[in-house]
This record gives C-alpha cells, structure tokens and sequence, in this order.
C-alpha cells in the first residue's frame, strides 16, 4: 500500500492535464471549418488554403501536445 | 487489344511481412520499453570528464543516429551534385536524383516566394530549405526497424524485465517483471527529435537566424519593433500603449524558442510512447502498430513542414517593415504607378 495514493494522484493528475486537448480539438475543428468553407466557396484557392490551414492546425496541435507531454511527464515519473 | 498485365508483385511482399511479424511477434513476444525522456546513455562512464569545461559528456544514444544522419545527408547531397553536374554537361536534362531534389526543391522555392516576395525569397530559402530537409530526415529515420529495439543491456535500478539468453551475446527481454536483478533496454539508436536537445538548439539556431534577416532587411529599425517610441510623444495615449506592445513582441521572440522546441519534441516524443504503449499492450498482433507507425509517417512530414514552413513566415513577417512604413511603401508604390 505504500505509496499507493501517490501513484494514483500521478494518474489523475496525467488525465487532469489531458483537459486542455478539449480546447485543441475546438481549434482544429474551427480551423478547418474556416478553411472548407473557403474552398467551397473559392475552389481555386485549394491550395493555399491547404497550406494556411495545416500551419493552423499545427499553431492549435501543439496545445494538445504539451498537455501530453505534461500527461507523460507525469505517467514516467520524471518529475 | 491486348493490354499486358501487370503483376503486382509487391502486395505479395507487403503479406509476407505481415505473416512474418505475426510468427516472430509470437515466438519473441513485444516487450513495453522503459521510456524515459532524456535520451539514454549506452555507456554508463562519460566519455570526457569535463567537455570544454561545460560538464561531463555521456555517449547518449542519439550520437549514433546523429552520426547515420548527416552521413546519409552527406551522400544525398553527393549524388545529387554528381548527377546535376552530369545533366549540366551533356544535355541539360536532370535525371534520377537530380531530378527528384530539383523538382521538391523548386516546390519550395515557390513556395518561399509566395509568402516572402521575390526580393528576399533568395535570402530566406536557404534557411527554409535546409532546416526543413535535416528535420524530415531527423523525423522518418526513426521509424526505421531497429531503432528503439535492439541496444545494450543495463542492469535496472529498480524493477526490470527478466532476460532470455539467445546465444552469441544476445538475449531478449521477457514481459516478467521481476523486483531485483532485473534489466533495462538502452537503444542503440534512438530518433534524434526525440531529444530536447536536438529541437531546442535547433530552434535557437532559426529565431537567431529570424532576428538576423530581419537586421539585414531594415537595419536598425528592426529594432522599432521591439522598442516602438514612434508615435510615443506624438500621441497622447496610444503610443504608450504601442510602446508596451513593443516589449510583449520581445517576450514573444523569446517564447518562439520554447514552442519550436516544444511542439517538434512534443509530437515525436508522443509518437515513440504511441508505438511502444500499442505494441507492449497487443503483444502478438503486430498489424496494428504498423497502423500507428503509417500514422507517425504523416505526423514526421508534417512537422517537419511546419518547422521549415513556420521559420519561413516568421522570416517574411521580420523582413516586411511594421505599421507606418509599410503605409508609407504603399503610398510611395501608388506614385509610381
């Protein structure tokens, strides 16, 4: 039983920092709702919408990681 | 008409495979690997005592794939020179590998001029270019079978997998885990974006490289960005409010370092946990980390996009001038027309 509580905050903690995917999710789905909405409207400009829209995608995907890079921090004991 | 048929050869390799590591993944069963974040020394002895006064050097696993890396650059960038220089000599059409490099980067290159302008396309790709290529290589070599698979054995600290012998020096870890006497698998390769080190210095290396093309495109006022006294005595409120603006673009300057670190080795870092955690849990059926490692493929590429791409914005932005100037160019441009 030693230690016990310990890990199990560890692992709370780990889902408790995964919240913050909720507000990437929301930014990914916007981002890319902006960005077909664009082409449908404008076909010719796929291509760089796509481009735009990638960068955009990547702005919001590294607030999901560091939540997981927090997350894992925490899973393997690092800190 | 007769077409001839095209035997798809291939798709018989790509079964084969996928039998072969179901039988192997039975008889020699996945082990879930101690992850840690920092990359893993081979040798416990650090190979200098006090390297250029800065600490003691360890012989950490991503060295080597460092080493195969730039080596593997280095004959890409060779072959691709022989063969441009033959295509130059004989009759100007690029072939092989000159081709493929010629064609990929000149999709760059319009790309840089899109969003930089033709003036200052030419000073920016390199940069781009460069950076762009070594991540991609950094971030698909490991995906490579092997790495984060085969190394050395450390005697674990704490709790370890227990060890079959395979003869000639080998062994493989078995799922047990055992209390004491137990090892842990070192790598000998290790992906070098899974390390801090690598992307930190790297991002250092391009928002140096930012701040410099933007003192070569405006000179000093470069500088106005940050300390923005423009319209400070002009305008009774604003410019005050301008002024400290200016300072929150120098913290942002700053924490363009962190999320270039972070967010290239946050994505590779998720990738190897992704792929171990999958493959340790599974066992024996290896179809679905392939799945995942097709996943880290797409992830690879585009991070290494991003990287090279965000660097190429960041470097247009610092090269077009800010707020009044950029007014003024605009006005001057209307004149000439």
């Amino acid at each position: 039983m030693e230690g016990s509580i310990l890990d199990a905050m560890r692992y709370v903690g780990a889902g408790l920092a995964m919240i913050g995917a909720a507000g990437a999710g929301v930014g990914i789905g916007l981002s890319v709702q902006g960005a077909l909405t664009g082409m449908a409207r404008n076909p010719d400009t796929y291509g760089n919408l796509l481009t735009n829209m990638i960068l955009g995608i990547a702005f919001s995907e590294a607030i999901a990681i560091y939540c997981l890079v927090i997350a894992f921090l925490m899973l393997f004991k690092v800190v | 008409m007769e077409q001839q048929k095209r035997r798809p050869w291939r798709r018989w390799v790509v079964l084969v495979l996928m039998i072969v590591g179901f039988v192997v993944g039975g008889i020699i069963v996945p082990v879930q690997p101690e992850i840690s974040v920092a990359a893993e020394k081979l040798i416990e002895e650090p190979i200098s005592e006090n390297f250029l006064g800065l600490g003691p050097l360890y012989l950490v696993n991503t060295l080597p794939t460092l080493a195969v890396t730039i080596i593997l650059l280095v004959v890409i960038a060779f072959f691709t020179n022989r063969s441009l220089k033959q295509s130059a000599r004989t009759d100007l059409v690029p072939r092989g590998i000159g081709n493929v490099m010629e064609a990929f980067f000149e999709m760059l290159y319009n790309l840089t001029e899109g969003s930089a302008g033709a003036k200052w396309a030419k000073a920016i790709f390199p940069w781009f270019a460069t950076i762009m290529f070594y991540v991609l290589f950094a971030n698909l070599l490991k995906l490579i079978p092997g790495f984060e698979s085969i190394g050395v054995l450390h005697p674990a600290h704490g709790e370890g997998h227990a060890v079959a012998e395979l003869g000639g020096g080998w062994a493989n870890l078995l799922p047990q885990k055992v209390e004491e006497g137990g090892y842990i698998l070192a790598p000998f390769f290790r992906g070098i974006s899974v390390d801090l080190n690598f992307t930190a210095s790297l991002a250092i290396i391009a928002v140096v490289a930012i701040q410099i093309v933007g003192f070569r495109a405006q000179g000093f006022g470069y500088l106005s960005k940050f300390f923005n006294t423009r319209r400070m005595f002009k305008v009774p409120f604003f410019g005050a409010m301008d002024f400290l603006v200016g300072l929150l673009e120098l913290i942002s300057e700053l924490s363009k370092i962190l999320s270039f670190a972070f967010r290239l080795f946050g994505n590779m870092f998720a990738g190897i946990v992704l792929v171990a955690i999958v493959a340790g849990l599974l066992g024996k059926i290896s179809i679905l980390p392939a799945m995942i490692m097709m996943f880290e493929l797409f992830v690879g590429i585009i991070q290494a996009f991003v990287f090279g791409m965000l660097t190429m914005v960041f470097m247009a932005q610092a090269t077009q001038g800010h707020g009044e100037e950029h007014e003024e160019a605009h006005a001057a441009d209307a004149h000439e027309i």
